[in-house]
Order: structure tokens, then sequence, then C-alpha cells
């Protein structure tokens, strides 16, 4: 009697752990008017993450391939110079950025998304600040500021190989890594991508991203460890960047945003740092390691 | 100032006139308590009545009443649903005490109950929108997992709202879950769940009663907008020990109470746990058996008849809930979160005289939440421990005083020091050492009330009553001062220990009126003005961990809540059948959210996040009961629409509160089949929850991956217009079964069969999208909870 009841037990909990279901359903919502969205990305480190992507919002219901790129901006970057306690934006320091697509020059050296906007003669620098200028095909106007703030440098690297092997033969790995945050207020963000390539064309095609500020620990020299996520004999290329404040504040939204899937969640909002579109304009001071764990 | 003064010669009036006209016949009091006598447990709103006048009064929430009569001789008639009335004979030539005991009926004679509470209370009392369910009544109810709980069976009730499957968040008349005040033995619960929302915190065992005020709130409660439940715990058998408790699906409990002294005092202790941890790792892979979950509570509670005037009583509880992660492969990985309520209280009821009962209460209650990470390697570990919460002190003291026939008075005060811990962090990241900790924030809550119960005559009685409340936030606090980009200025202000910062208080009127069109119909209306200093700042629809209360401050300011009811009540056939109507209209001011996307954990500047806005909400209620017999049980029925505007959400425009439903239907029916089978039925139905869903995607953070040649982007989505997609509507039927083993002098049991959602309804939980690029098109997945779910579940008394 006691066996069979706790078989029962065992098995009507079974029953309940397993039986959360799902089914697909036919939903109408109407669209909303689109909007433009910029995300432009200046660093001091690699010319292939400095780019602007102008895209349209497309119907959520309707994806396409297209990705709403938009073609036929003018795009113009500035390079900021200190006049006493302004920054002035010279027409001198102004770099054109064009558009992927339409330029046989920049479509040699890049595969073409429409919308992104390139040019390999920039080069971003540390401490300066930077001026956006978009004039879209229909004469709108979109600009934004953003600034390369000082490199933190990796100081140190860590890992460790530990346990059993997995069934792929290989044991897990540990990693964290060291930097001494300055003394004034700083903010972070990690792109972490996983095999031998680096982030050859654009922040997206890393596998990890974090961004945090020095809220909770400041002027001293700190760790940031990774909770697992890797094995031996892989490579790791860490991007560590130095960022804005407007900037962080608009990375953190977007985390926020794109959890938005979480059932429980309000819909969240994204920080633009830009005007006349959403979307962000952020100049990252770049420090880079590469680590195989052998 | 004025109305004080009308307030003074109202009761001077009252105080020294009534009893000069009354001074022609001569008039005694009858006082008591109303026991089970099988227990020594008093009866909670037992009544008492007169046979000769059809006078009567109920028994407050320790058992004691009382009735004042001109001289003469009388029978009493005592009664209390399951229980066998009584009468009692009196020769009234003085005051007298007298404490009845009464019996249960019994189920194993055979014979079909058809006598029990014949009580019109409902229909002659000035309460209105005010419900009560025993912890026998809780236990017959067929529910999920076989386990019985308190807050889903309020939301059979009507106008009070499930917040889902997954939630005892419960919404009443268009009020958030942090606008209902919950209470077990006078100790605020401020987070009543247990796994995440699927079961509330109160033991089944040790809860001797449930009562909810969803309206027409008499003055001696206050605190919160919406609602408050109060859940009363047993007092312990004072006979002899007994032990009670079940086996369910996913949890166990067990409760022991019995005699100190017998027939003075006693005490009740009941635990519960639930293994869900255990019976699911056999069946989990591996790498997740790490993983674990479980919660537990534990009540405690001691009473002591001092003397015929004095009775202590001390109720205690602690319950949390657990989760635990350690890598398997790595031990240097683990999490721990744990989160629960932890209330102690001590009660003194003192009667001055048979026309003046007291008593006076000192509560500690207190809600944590802790985390603790710890994740890292060799010399270069993070250890990161991080905890908030809300700390109560509380003193009240209420009394209860009968001037006269027509006069019962009820008067007292309460007061509250609250702590709030926002967040506190400590631990290390390598050799860098965390310690840090949000300023912890202090109030000083006061409440004093009086409310005049006035029968003016047979037909007409007035519950009148003015609640005056102030909320203090004090020092020491230091208030920093934020940019736009949420970094400190360097500005700051700062309180000394006790400084006033900020300070509301306020007035609540309260009138409830009852006029007799019959002996067994009425009218009621009611009007109820409330003030809540008290602020859950939460991202989520259920009772999350990661709750946190903020206090009224000068950026914060209290929210306010109207409430006007009016109401039709109508008894037939001697009260077995009660019907009701009732409208009530509730606009709410200062309501509070939080801008979206905000950071609730450890945020230093979490005020400026607030966003006030305003909340309507009105509605029709129908409900309908048979309250004796074999058959018993219950339909409500609610039409009722809720709304909120805030000027920096959806365009400033009105949208639907989230649990707004415009039709919530229940239907309860208890069959006694014979001595050994009961059966019991369950149907719910509400239109589906209004949710917000996107319109549009913004591509963002592009790359390109080389080995693939394909475009990499994460899509965000865009939103419109809030809450205006509903969900499919929500509705099933539940059926249990229980099984009574032959009872014997020394042991009794159960088996409860019950099946939750027969007819196999998918209810919608949530919904999620998956986009099909290729295809151009985007599939909609509705994920449901709960498929047709057999539980079976052994309770057992000895």
């Amino acid at each position: 009697m006691q066996s069979s009841f706790k078989n029962i037990v065992i098995l009507l909990s079974f029953v309940w752990i397993t039986s959360s279901c799902e089914k697909e359903i036919d939903i109408t919502v109407d669209p909303s008017n689109p909007v433009v969205v910029v995300e432009a990305s200046i660093n001091q480190f690699s010319a292939t993450l400095n780019y602007v992507f102008i895209t349209s919002s497309i119907d959520y219901f309707k994806p396409d391939l297209t990705l709403g790129g938009i073609k036929g901006a003018q795009v113009f970057i500035y390079e900021g110079v200190i006049s006493g306690k302004d920054t002035l934006y010279p027409e001198y320091n102004k770099f054109q950025m064009f558009s992927v697509g339409e330029t046989p020059f920049i479509d040699s050296l890049l595969p073409v998304v429409n919308g992104i906007y390139y040019n390999p003669y920039f080069a971003g620098k540390e401490n300066t600040c930077y001026l956006l200028d978009i004039t879209l095909p229909n004469g709108k106007k979109i600009t934004g500021k953003t600034q390369i703030p000082k490199v933190v440098p990796i100081t140190k690297v860590y890992y460790e190989i530990k346990g059993n092997p997995n069934k792929d033969g290989k044991r897990d790995a540990l990693m964290s890594f060291s930097f001494i945050d300055p003394a004034d207020q700083n903010n972070y963000r990690i792109a972490l991508k996983k095999g031998g390539d680096s982030l050859a064309i654009g922040w997206g095609n890393a596998d990890t991203y974090r961004t945090f500020d020095d809220a909770l620990v400041n002027d001293v020299e700190r760790t940031y460890p990774f909770a697992g996520g890797f094995k031996e004999t892989d490579t790791v290329n860490l991007y560590f960047s130095t960022i804005g404040r407007t900037e962080y504040l608009f990375w953190q939204s977007f985390g926020s945003a794109n959890n938005s899937g979480n059932p429980f969640s309000t819909p969240a909002v994204l920080k633009s740092n830009i005007t006349g579109a959403t979307g962000s304009f952020t100049g990252y001071g770049v420090s880079f390691k590469q680590i195989i764990f052998k | 100032m004025q109305k004080l003064l009308y307030l003074f010669v109202y009761l001077a009036s009252i105080l020294y006139l009534a009893p000069l006209a009354q001074a022609q016949q001569t008039k005694f009091t009858i006082s008591g308590y109303v026991k089970d006598a099988s227990n020594g447990e008093t009866l909670i709103g037992a009544t008492v009545k007169v046979k000769e006048t059809n006078q009567g009064a109920a028994a407050n929430e320790y058992g004691f009443f009382n009735i004042t009569l001109p001289q003469g001789n009388y029978i009493l008639i005592f009664s209390y649903l399951g229980f066998d009335p009584q009468e009692v004979p009196i020769i009234l030539n003085k005051n007298i005490t007298i404490n009845t005991k009464l019996t249960a009926h019994s189920v194993q004679t055979g014979e079909v109950v058809v006598t029990s509470d014949r009580t019109d209370r409902n229909v002659k009392s000035t309460e209105m929108s005010r419900l009560e369910i025993s912890g026998e009544q809780l236990k017959q109810l067929p529910v999920v997992m076989g386990e019985p709980d308190v807050l889903k069976a309020i939301t059979l009730l009507p106008g009070i709202k499930s917040g889902g499957e997954a939630s005892t968040g419960f919404y009443v008349r268009g009020g958030g879950p942090d606008q209902n005040l919950v209470l077990m033995d006078e100790g605020v619960i401020y987070n009543p769940s247990h796994l995440l929302g699927f079961l509330s915190v109160f033991n089944s065992d040790a809860v001797r009663n449930v009562e909810i005020i969803k309206g027409g709130m008499p003055a001696n409660y206050g605190g919160r907008l919406s609602s408050i439940l109060n859940v009363s715990l047993k007092e312990g058998n004072n006979q002899k020990y007994s032990y009670t408790g079940g086996v369910g699906t996913i949890a166990s409990r067990f409760a022991a109470e019995g005699p100190i002294v017998k027939g003075k005092s006693s005490f009740m202790v009941a635990g519960r746990r639930t293994y869900i941890d255990a019976l699911v790792k056999p069946f989990i892979a591996d790498s997740l058996r790490s993983n674990g979950y479980y919660f537990y509570d534990f009540n405690l509670k001691t009473n002591y008849i001092l003397s015929d005037k004095d009775r202590l009583f001390f109720s205690g509880y602690i319950g949390r809930d657990i989760f635990s992660f350690t890598s398997p492969r790595n031990k240097d990985i683990s999490f721990n979160i744990s989160w629960g309520n932890t209330m102690a209280s001590v009660r003194w009821n003192h009667i001055f005289s048979g026309k003046l009962f007291a008593n006076l209460s000192l509560v500690y209650n207190r809600y944590d939440l802790n985390n603790e990470f710890t994740f890292g390697l060799g010399d270069f570990k993070a250890k990161f421990i991080a905890s908030s919460g809300i700390r109560d002190v509380t003193a009240k003291y209420d009394l209860q005083h009968t001037v006269s026939s027509k006069h019962l008075f009820k008067y007292g005060g309460q007061y509250t020091l609250h702590t709030f811990v926002p967040g506190i962090a400590n631990g290390n990241l390598g050799s860098a050492q965390i310690n840090q900790e949000i300023d912890r924030q202090y109030a000083n809550e006061y409440a004093i009330y009086f409310l005049d119960e006035w029968k003016i005559n047979h037909r007409l009685t007035l519950n009148a009553g003015l609640r005056y409340v102030a909320f203090n936030q004090i020092g020491p606090y230091t208030k920093y001062e934020f940019d736009e980009s949420n970094l400190k200025t360097g500005v700051s202000q700062s309180w000394k220990t006790l400084e006033s910062i900020s300070f509301y208080h306020g007035l609540e009127p309260r009138l409830a009126a009852t006029y007799l069109l019959s002996e067994e119909s009425s009218l009621k209306a009611s009007f109820t003005q409330t003030y809540q200093f008290l602020n859950l700042a939460t991202t989520s629809g259920a009772a999350f961990p990661a709750d946190l209360w903020i206090p009224s401050s000068k950026i914060v300011k209290p929210q306010q809540a109207f409430q006007y009811a009016v109401g039709y009540y109508r008894n037939f056939s001697s009260n077995e059948y009660e019907a009701s109507v009732e409208a009530y209209y509730k606009p709410m001011y200062n309501q509070v959210e939080f801008k979206p996307g905000t950071q609730l954990f450890f945020n230093q500047n979490l005020e400026s996040a607030v966003i006030s806005g305003q909340g309507l909400s009105y509605g029709l209620e129908f409900f309908f009961k048979k309250k004796f017999g074999r058959t018993t049980g219950w339909i409500g029925y609610t039409w009722s629409r809720t709304t909120r505007q805030f000027d920096e959400l959806n365009n400033g425009n009105a949208f639907f509160y989230r649990y707004d439903r415009t039709h919530d239907m229940s239907f309860v029916l208890s069959h006694q089949l014979n001595k050994k089978w009961n059966f019991n039925f369950v149907f719910v139905f509400g239109t589906g929850n209004a949710v917000t869903l996107p319109t549009g995607r913004m591509p963002f953070r592009v790359g390109y991956d080389l080995q693939t040649n394909e475009p990499k982007f994460v899509f965000i989505d865009l939103y419109d217009k809030i809450n205006s997609y509903r969900l499919p509507s929500y509705h099933r039927a539940d059926v249990s079964f229980t099984y009574m083993h032959k009872k014997t002098e020394k042991w009794e049991s159960s088996w409860n069969f019950s099946i939750y959602n027969i007819y196999n309804r998918a209810n919608p939980f949530f919904v999620y999208f998956v986009p099909d690029i290729e295809k151009q098109e985007v599939k909609a997945y509705m994920v449901y909870l709960f498929p047709i779910l057999p539980a079976v579940a052994w309770n057992f008394k000895f």
C-alpha cells in the first residue's frame, strides 16, 4: 500500500512538472507607425567596428530579410576639437560614411547589408568627442553625440580547466579577468566572441554581452568573472570597452528591452541618446585579449 | 477642526443623554464567549439572538459577544455555521456572563445535515462587501494538486479576481495586489505566496477563519486601499491533545494542538514543507540535479486564560522559499535565493465589564529577500550577498464598547514603525571588497478611529466612523540628488534621527447604512475613503521575490481611494438561501507605477522612476448562496471595468488594467452523497487578461558572421498601446470527492480525490511569438500551465 501510494505521488508530480503546454493561436494586432532606428558605433581599435546602421522598424507580424534598411542617406561623423570649455565639430574633421551596396569601393570590402554605412578610413581616438549627422532621403535630420572614453586596459586574465571531461571529451573552463577601475565614474561594456575569428564585422557577431558600471566597486582593481560556458581548447576573444554614461543607459535599457519576451515583465523602452530617431551612437574605448584554454 | 467639534458634540450627546433616556427602564448586559465544545476554540462571528425580541449580536474576532436588554426573562439562541444551535434561558436582573459551548453537527450519524446557521446577519448587519470562509469549508474545495489554499478559495467569491494559475496575487474591485492588507493574527504578511505564486503561505491545518472585506471597510480597519484579508489561526484545543495532517501531491503538513493546562491554556503548532525537489530529481537530467527548490512554513500559537476577564495570545509564523543552484561540474559556481515572511504577535484581551471589551496587540513582522551568488576560480572568487526587505513594529489598542442597546462604539489607535531596507550588498569581486547599503528609510504610521454602530430603529442601522491616519517619514536619512543619467550630483540633504522628512495625514470618513425592507431583505449603502502609504515596486504580475516596498515620501504621494457601494440583500426559506446584488464605483488617485524598464534591484534613485496616475473601477456583483442542507454552494457573477491613466504612459490615455475582467463568474457546489462520500464541483469563467503585445520590430546590434555569410542582429520589440489586446477567456471546471473512513473515538481520516480542469481547457498563462523570417510570418503560441490534472491527498486527525 505504502509503495503504491508513493508511486502514485511520484507519477502525479511528474505529470504536473511536465504538463506545462503550449498551442498555436491566431493573433491579429494592428501594426504601429514605422520609426527610424539608428545604431552607430565607433572605436579606436578596429575599423570594422565603426559603422552606422539605419533602418526603419518593421511590422511585427511581417518580418523580412531586408531588415528595413534605409539606403540613400547622407551620413557624416565629425571628430570634435576642444576649444576652451566647448567642443567644436569643424568641417575639416568630417568623415562621410558610405552606404554598403551603393558604393563599389566599399562593396569590395564588406558584404551587402542594406542600411549599413561605413568608411574604412575613419579611425576613432581615445578621449575624443564625436558628432553624428544624418540626413535621410526624405530630408529628415538625425543627430547624436558620443565620445570614445579613455581605454581601461585588461590587466590580467585567469582561466582554469576543471572537472571530468564532458561527452565531447573536453573539460569545462572558467575564466575571469581583472582591470583597475579609475577614480572617476566609469561605465563598461563587454563583448565576448568564442571561436578563432575575432569580431571582424559588427558588434552583433559576439556571443555574450555585459553592461555594468562602477557603482558597487570604484577606484580599485577588480575582477570580472564569467560563470562558465567555456570548454577546454576554446578560443575566446574578449572586448572590454569603456563607454559614456548615456550610452551605458542605452545599453542597459537595451538589455531590458531584449528581455521583453519575459511574460511577466513590463515592456521596456529604449533610452535613446540620439535625436530624430530611436537608437544609440556609442563610442567604445576597446581593450582586447584573445585567450585559448589549453 | 469643525469636524472634530461636531464629533465631540455627537459623542457627548450619546454618552450622557442616551443613558438618561434609558434610565426609565433598567437594563442589564449579557456578555461572554461562544466556544466549540470539542476543543474550547472561540467561534468568530457566532450569533446570539433573543427569541422574544429578535434582537441579536455577533461574536467578535475573539469570540466575545455582548447584548443589552431590559430586565426580564429571555431565551437566547446561540448559533454558528456547522454547529447545533443552543437555546439558553436566562433571568436577567443583573449583568451576567455566559460562556456557551456549541457542539458540531456529526455527519457520522448518517443523518442528513439540514439545520445549521440560520443567521440573517448578512441582511441585518451594516456590513457589506464582507465574506467569510472557515478553515473547514476551505478544505472542502477542489484545488490544484490537492492542496487547500486560502487565497485560491477567496478568488471564487464575487469581486475578487485571481491573477492567474501561477499566482496567489488577488485583485479586489480593481485594486492591485499591494492594495490588499493581508493579516495573520493581526500581523502583516507582505508576500503571501509560496512556490512563486502557486500556493499561499497559509497552512490550512492552522487556519481557523478567513474574513475578507472588499468594500464598506469599517473605521477600525485601514492601511490599504482595496481590501483586508484577515486570517485567524486556530487557538489550540484546550481539552485534549489532537493531531491533524495531510499528505498531498506536492507538500505535506502536520499540526499538533492540546492543552498546556486543561481548560486554561492551549497551544497549536503546524508545519508544512514541499517535497517537489525530492520528487522531481529522479526524472531530471543529471546537469540539473543540483538545482533545488523547496518551501516550508511553521506556525505556533498559544493562548492563556489568565482570569475570567483576561486572555493572552501569542502567535508566530516563519516561512521561507529557498532556491539553490550549484554547478554540477564546479562547486565554485552557486547561488542561493531565499525569501519569506516572519511574524510574531502578542495580544491581550481584557474585559473591563460586560459592556467594554479591549484588545492590545504588539506585533513584529518582516519580509526578507536574500541573494547569495558565488562564482569564479582559485583566488579570484567573487561572492556577492544582497538583501532587501521591510520590518514593522506595531502597537494596537482596540476597544468595543456597548454604550446602550442602540449604540455600539468601537474606538482605538494604532502605531507602526516601518523600517525599509532597500538594499544591502556585501562581498568581494576578487580583491575588491563590496560593502554598500542604500540608506534605510524609516516611517511612523499612526491611526486613531471611532465608529458607532447605531440602531436608529428596528429598520435602520447606521455604522458611522471616522479614521484619522498620518504617515511621517523620519530620519536618519540622506537624500542624494541624481542627474538625468542616474549619477549622484554631489548634492544631498540629510535628516537626523527622528527628524521629519515628509508628513501626510488625512481623515477617512466611513459610512454604512442598512435599511430593513422586511425581516428577510434589506437595502445597504456605504462610503469609504482610504489612504495607503506603502507602495510595492515590482516588475511582475506575479508576486515574484523581487518585490520591494517603498514608502510615501516627498516625491511619492500617498495613494487614495473612494468607494461608493449600494446593495440589495435578500434571504429565502428561513435563511437557507441568501442573495445579494452590489454595485460599486471606486476612483483611485496617486496610483504608483514605475517607468518602463526601471531597474528595481539596488537602485539608489528608485523614487525618481515612480510615476503617478489615476485608476477607476466600477462594477456590479451578484451572489446567490445555499447555506445548508445536503447540497450547498454559491454562484457569483461580476461585471466590472477597471482602468488606469498615467500622463507618461500610453500617450496619457487611459488603458485597461491588466486584470480588468469584464465578466467574472464562479460556481461552487458541495453535495453530501452519503455518510462516507462528499462531492464538490467548481466552475470559473473570466474574461481574458488585458496584455500589451508588440506591434513592430527594430533591428539592432548588427554584425556579419563570416563563417555563415549571414547578417546577425536582434530584434527589439516596439510597443504601441498598453493592454489593448485580450488573452482568450479563462474557464475551467474542477471536481473532487472526499471519502471519509469510519470515524473511531481516536482516529479519523479521509481521502480527497480531485481532478483539476476536467475538460482540459487550455487557459492562457502567457503568449509568445516565434518569427520565421524565411516565410515572412510570425507564429503565436499560448502557454498554458495545467491541463487535466488529477491529485490525491490523504488527511488525518487523531
